[in-house]
């Protein structure tokens, strides 16, 4: 597919007897948001880290932007602008707001072997770290520690880490884990826009989320995607009904 | 920030103005105490590097230190016998010269680092800790069993190096040698660390997960900030070998990696200046308690104790904290 921009073919991991991924083949297009749904324990978190490469495949292979990158480590996924969010909130906790997005725009930059400048006083990384302060919401918050912000704020801090990245694809792991009603709207709208930057990756239990922001949805259950399509389409498969949705759905 | 450095700037002050009087009253050993003091918190400005802001416990300092002693031992006493310290592959003199003797201990510590943290930096946690204790005790053991440069009796030389314009053998004049070098390695430490690399590498310390996630490797970064750090603790052993005139193994044991330690965490692990109000309260305690009795480490030992367990900000950190609540 010439507009896929990730692709996951036939990827598998097994821990011991347990088969977590089982034959996984998925693709991601450019300017949509490809939600990946699954019941807790379905291998969600698994192949998301087998992508970043914290986790290597046993067969299978992974092509971004037309080249394979299985045999990268994460940070250099990463510089290639695969960006991710965790599960649980990854931020640097004593740093400020302004210096977390800094190291990520260092990062994604290079230049790590500098020094002597101080970095505080480098535009190179604090100018385009004002801006994705700024591009989420939290440029009155540059100076306050990162272990201070709310739960909320510290999501969009890692999403601003995930823009710092200049990214060709984000991979967030349920971004709305934890936030309030007001804070997964508000998310969801920065999310929608997004996609049109780089294709999303979501991992979301939030299915209001889901529907509200999804292109596409694959449903994974016990390693395998058993369905893919739209999200009329998965709203209307007997199969993801019955294993994951619910009959209320 | 501005504080810490107002915090800095006291500390080298005091041990400054001590010796200032120290010289005046004709008191010649309140002199050598500071300078060992200066060295030790030198030593420790080179751990803080790897351990406070690399969070690396290296619990084999004492190896770079000891490099950087015989280093300087072996090259003076090849200077003082007129030999040259080896002929192959190429004719390398002994000197006697300090300002080339600090480069050659800074880089043999330098290098023994790369190889060291090559290996035990694919460990972490107390496995960490124990590789690089492994690594000190086998340097140390190796000293011991080298009869060539005084095995287990340790080198001495005769007269301390030399640097232009000045006479090394009047105290006051080598303080001020270690003074100086003291102060340049403070500023390096503190410009290193607000850099784009130190950045990454505190980053390192807190979250290397999330490091690596926006690109960061940490292990190269780690390398880097170990070899930086034994440099600087290796120029350490070479101004204590010549304070000494001597070197032994002991230099190179654990009871020093333990030492260097222990300058940094007391006075503050992170902090700046952390290793200098480290080494400078641990020489006061040594001096005035052990005089009193040679049991003088329990007490040592107890203060340790209280400052992990209610300050594990060190003395630096308590000094900062109680100016908070002013």
């Amino acid at each position: 597919m010439s507009d896929a921009v990730l692709t996951l073919s036939h990827l598998r991991k097994s821990f011991g007897s347990l088969l977590a991924t089982d034959d996984v083949s998925l693709d991601l297009r450019r300017g949509e948001v490809h939600a990946l749904i699954g019941p807790n324990g379905a291998g969600k978190s698994t192949l998301i880290k087998q992508i970043t490469g914290e986790l290597r495949q046993d067969a299978g292979t992974i092509v971004f932007e037309g080249e394979r990158i299985d045999h990268l480590d994460t940070a250099a996924r990463a510089r290639r602008g695969l960006a991710r969010s965790f599960q649980v909130s990854s931020v640097i906790p004593a740093f400020t707001v302004l210096q977390n997005i800094m190291l990520a725009v260092l990062g994604a930059g290079g230049g790590v072997y500098r020094f002597v400048r101080p970095a505080l006083r480098d535009p190179g990384l604090t100018d385009p770290a004002r801006f994705h302060a700024e591009q989420v919401g939290l440029a009155d918050r540059l100076t306050t520690r990162a272990a201070a912000l709310s739960h909320g704020e510290r999501r969009r801090l890692e999403l601003a880490m995930a823009l710092a990245l200049r990214p060709r694809a984000f991979l967030l792991d349920e971004p709305m884990a934890g936030l309030g009603l007001e804070g997964a709207r508000h998310l969801t709208t920065l999310l929608s826009d997004l996609r049109h930057q780089a294709p999303i990756l979501l991992v979301e239990h939030d299915m209001d989320a889901v529907f509200a922001l999804a292109d596409r949805i694959s449903v994974l259950v016990y390693g395998r995607i058993i369905a893919t399509g739209t999200v009329a389409e998965i709203r209307a498969n007997d199969a993801v009904r019955r294993s994951y949705l619910g009959e209320g759905a | 920030m501005a504080r810490e450095t107002l915090l800095t700037l006291a500390i080298m002050a005091a041990l400054l103005g001590t010796v200032i009087v120290a010289q005046m009253m004709g008191e010649g050993f309140v002199i050598t105490l500071a300078t060992k003091a200066t060295i030790f918190a030198l030593a420790g400005v080179g751990l803080n590097l790897a351990l406070g802001y690399g969070g690396l416990v290296s619990f084999g300092h004492a190896a770079f230190f000891g490099i950087g002693g015989y280093v300087t031992g072996i090259l003076a006493s090849h200077a003082g016998a007129g030999t040259a310290v080896a002929t192959l592959p190429f004719t390398l003199m002994g000197s006697n010269q300090m300002l080339g003797i600090w480069p050659m201990a800074m880089l043999a510590a330098g290098a023994a680092a790369l190889l060291i943290g090559a290996l035990s930096l694919r460990t972490s946690g107390v496995y960490f800790i124990m590789v690089t204790l492994a690594f000190a005790q086998m340097l140390s053991y190796f000293a011991i069993s080298w009869p060539r440069y005084g095995g287990e009796d340790g080198l001495s030389f005769y007269v301390r190096n030399s640097f232009p314009g000045l006479n090394t053998l009047v105290p006051v004049q080598y303080f001020a040698i270690c003074m100086a070098l003291l102060v340049l390695a403070l500023i390096a430490s503190s410009v290193i660390v607000r850099s784009r690399f130190g950045l990454a590498l505190q980053a390192a310390r807190q979250n290397d997960q999330r490091a690596a996630a926006v690109g960061i490797r940490p292990y190269a970064l780690r390398l880097v900030a170990f070899v930086i750090s034994a440099m600087i603790t290796g120029l350490a052993g070479s101004l204590y070998a010549d304070l000494n005139r001597f070197v032994s193994p002991a230099m190179m044991s654990w009871h020093m990696s333990g030492e260097i330690m222990v300058f940094v965490i007391l006075g503050g692990v992170g902090r700046l200046a952390g290793p200098v109000a480290g080494a400078v309260v641990f020489i006061l305690l040594e001096h005035l308690l052990g005089g009193v009795s040679e049991y003088w480490k329990a007490l040592l030992g107890l203060l340790l104790l209280a400052i992990v367990l209610f300050a594990p900000g060190g003395l630096i950190g308590l000094a900062l904290r109680r100016d908070r609540h002013v």
